[in-house]
């Protein structure tokens, strides 16, 4: 059965600077986040995901509307809250005085482990996210792609039944990002709720089951993220090599009105909207030209992203 | 209360990373009392009068000087938020599983066990190098005046940080508010030696009432009915002190 995890509805979010209009940051948004999922909020920057990772973790009153994580909402259970979920938020954030075990240390007493538990559990994040060279160091002496590894494995070391990343692998070296990911799927695998913001699409794809994008403080898709990927258009990216492309295929193919298309010397990719153009496009190509090998697959979370951003803009932009 | 520890337990790390930091912090009244009072008692020669009773400088500066470093105290402890929100710990913090209170609740406690030793350290080197006759059964209670003073004054500090979140502005914030709050106080001279208006301000200034306080418990002097408005002011000081800095925090982000 399936319990829903957050629950917003309605949530504006206005930032109120020095006598000027107020900034809407947050404009009437609602989403659920069930149990166990893991939960993408996506979009370009300044579109409101840290606003909204900041309002569901207590650190942001909202304008208005109703926010509840676990069950206990936001505003008038804020310690409730807070003793269900644990944090990773976009700005860095090491302890710098202290060193990186008693980074370990300090965030587990902060909720509530034991010393013996807190023992256990740094030698299996730490071999998971590669600190142990760096454990008795100060923090202030880490680089930044090392404190941010520590902010992370933080996360993984207690367990609170909700944990948000905000953009938590930038700055992360490969090696770290698949630590990352491994260390979500496990967590939800246990049936930890995980909300995370990316700007990183091929991220997204393959971690989140479900997927919020938003783009100026308004949700402009959300779904699993099967659902989301065939959103608005279909969109097929076509792969397409030849001896030798003659003018006559190019016009051919250009007739077909492709998102977008670019010529090298023996191999054509074109994106198209309709899965009858990617099959037209294979077949012209047969006719009009010497194709020796092609390859077709579906758009990616990217292509729809920029396309559904793009479409936003191109409706407001006269 | 888990959590009360929690923050104690970090600050403790921290400041153990810097033991020059935690010489100071403990032998700064100290050094006060004896460069700064000592010169005094030579140069006020004959003694100060108050209340009708004549006591040499370093006897009545003593309480001065306590007060001034709960002050001290507070100081170091409220700028500490400064450097949490630069690198980015402060807004975790606001995240993990304890309430605004309980937060800035922990900080204090900390800083009031240290002044333990610190008063401890004050009151023998007064007793044993300056002579000053102290009523020893009142160094008890005179700890507790010191934590009730670092608290107000800390809270109040607090807030400071919170509502002007920037390190410059704070500091000349500080450096204005200490000034004025010192010399219109009972600090370093009695306010009876204070022009009539300036005497009303040092009425109202807690560093006076703190200062009279305890200056009644090490060496005796002040008359009962006025410590007990004092003590009453300072406790509805700290009353709000502490309901403003937890405002601050809410809105701190
Ligand atoms: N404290 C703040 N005061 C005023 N405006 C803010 C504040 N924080 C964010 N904003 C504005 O709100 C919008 C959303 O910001 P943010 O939530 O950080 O976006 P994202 O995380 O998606 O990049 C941006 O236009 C940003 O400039
Ligand atoms: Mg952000």
């Amino acid at each position: 059965m399936k319990t829903t995890a957050i629950s917003v509805s309605h949530l504006v979010k206005e930032y109120h600077g020095k006598n000027e209009i107020p900034l809407r940051a947050l404009d009437d948004i609602s989403f659920d986040v069930q149990q166990g999922q893991i939960f993408g909020l996506l979009g370009p920057n300044g579109a409101g995901k840290s606003t909204a990772i900041k309002i569901l973790t207590t650190l942001i009153p909202p304008t208005s509307g109703t926010v509840t994580v676990n069950g206990c909402n936001v505003v008038s259970q804020p310690l409730e809250v807070r003793k269900n979920i644990c944090v990773v938020l976009q700005e860095n954030a090491v302890d710098s005085f202290i060193t990186v075990r008693q980074n370990f240390l300090t965030f587990g007493r902060f909720h509530g482990l034991t010393k013996m538990e807190i023992e256990m559990r740094v030698e299996h994040v730490v071999e998971m996210f590669g600190l142990r060279e760096v454990l008795n160091q100060q923090a202030m002496e880490l680089s930044g792609g090392m404190k941010r590894r520590l902010q992370v494995a933080k996360t993984f070391f207690v367990n609170t039944p909700i944990i948000f990343l905000d953009e938590a692998t930038t700055g992360m070296d490969i090696h770290n990002k698949r630590a990352t990911v491994a260390a979500i799927k496990e967590e939800a695998r246990k049936g930890r709720t995980i909300v995370l913001t990316t700007h990183m699409l091929e991220e997204a794809e393959e971690l989140c089951n479900a997927i919020t994008i938003l783009n100026h403080g308004k949700i402009i898709a959300g779904g699993t993220t099967g659902e989301v990927k065939k959103m608005g258009l279909q969109i097929f990216y076509l792969r397409l090599k030849f001896v030798e492309i003659s003018k006559q295929l190019e016009e051919a193919l250009k007739h077909l009105h492709p998102m977008k298309m670019e010529i090298s010397n023996s191999a054509i990719t074109m994106t198209v909207r309709e899965h009858s153009a990617a099959l037209q496009a294979l077949s012209l190509s047969q006719t009009h030209g010497s194709l020796t090998d092609f390859e077709i697959s579906t758009a990616s979370l990217e292509d729809v992203f920029l396309q559904l951003i793009d479409g936003k803009k191109a409706s407001v932009q006269p | 209360m888990t959590h009360v520890f929690a923050v104690m337990y970090r600050d403790a790390l921290i400041r153990r990373t810097s033991l020059m930091w935690l010489f100071f912090d403990m032998a700064v009244p100290l050094l006060y009392l004896l460069m700064f009072g000592v010169g005094f008692d030579k140069a006020v020669g004959m003694g100060i009068i108050i209340n009708g009773s004549t006591v040499n400088y370093n006897e009545f500066f003593l309480a001065g000087v306590l007060s001034m470093s709960c002050f001290g105290s507070a100081i170091n402890q409220s700028y500490g938020f400064f450097h949490d929100r630069e690198t980015g710990i402060f807004y975790e913090f606001l995240t993990y599983p304890m309430t605004r209170g309980e937060f800035l609740l922990g900080k204090v406690l900390f800083q009031c066990l240290m002044s333990i030793i610190q008063v401890v350290i004050t009151l023998t080197a007064a007793k044993f190098l300056l002579h000053i006759p102290l009523r020893f059964e009142q160094v008890p209670l005179t700890v507790v005046v010191v934590m009730v003073g670092i608290a107000g004054w800390f809270y109040a500090l607090a807030t400071g940080a919170f509502v002007i979140r920037r390190n410059d502005t704070f500091n000349t914030f500080l450096n204005v508010a200490y000034f004025i709050l010192m010399f219109i106080s009972s600090m370093f001279y009695p306010i009876e030696s204070l022009p009539p208006w300036l005497r009303y301000i040092a009425y109202a200034n807690p560093l006076t009432w703190h200062t009279d306080v305890l200056r009644y418990l090490t060496i005796g002097i002040g008359e009962l009915a006025t410590i007990g408005l004092e003590i009453g002011g300072f406790v509805i000081f700290l009353a709000l002190s502490f309901y403003f800095a937890v405002r601050a925090l809410k809105k701190a982000v």
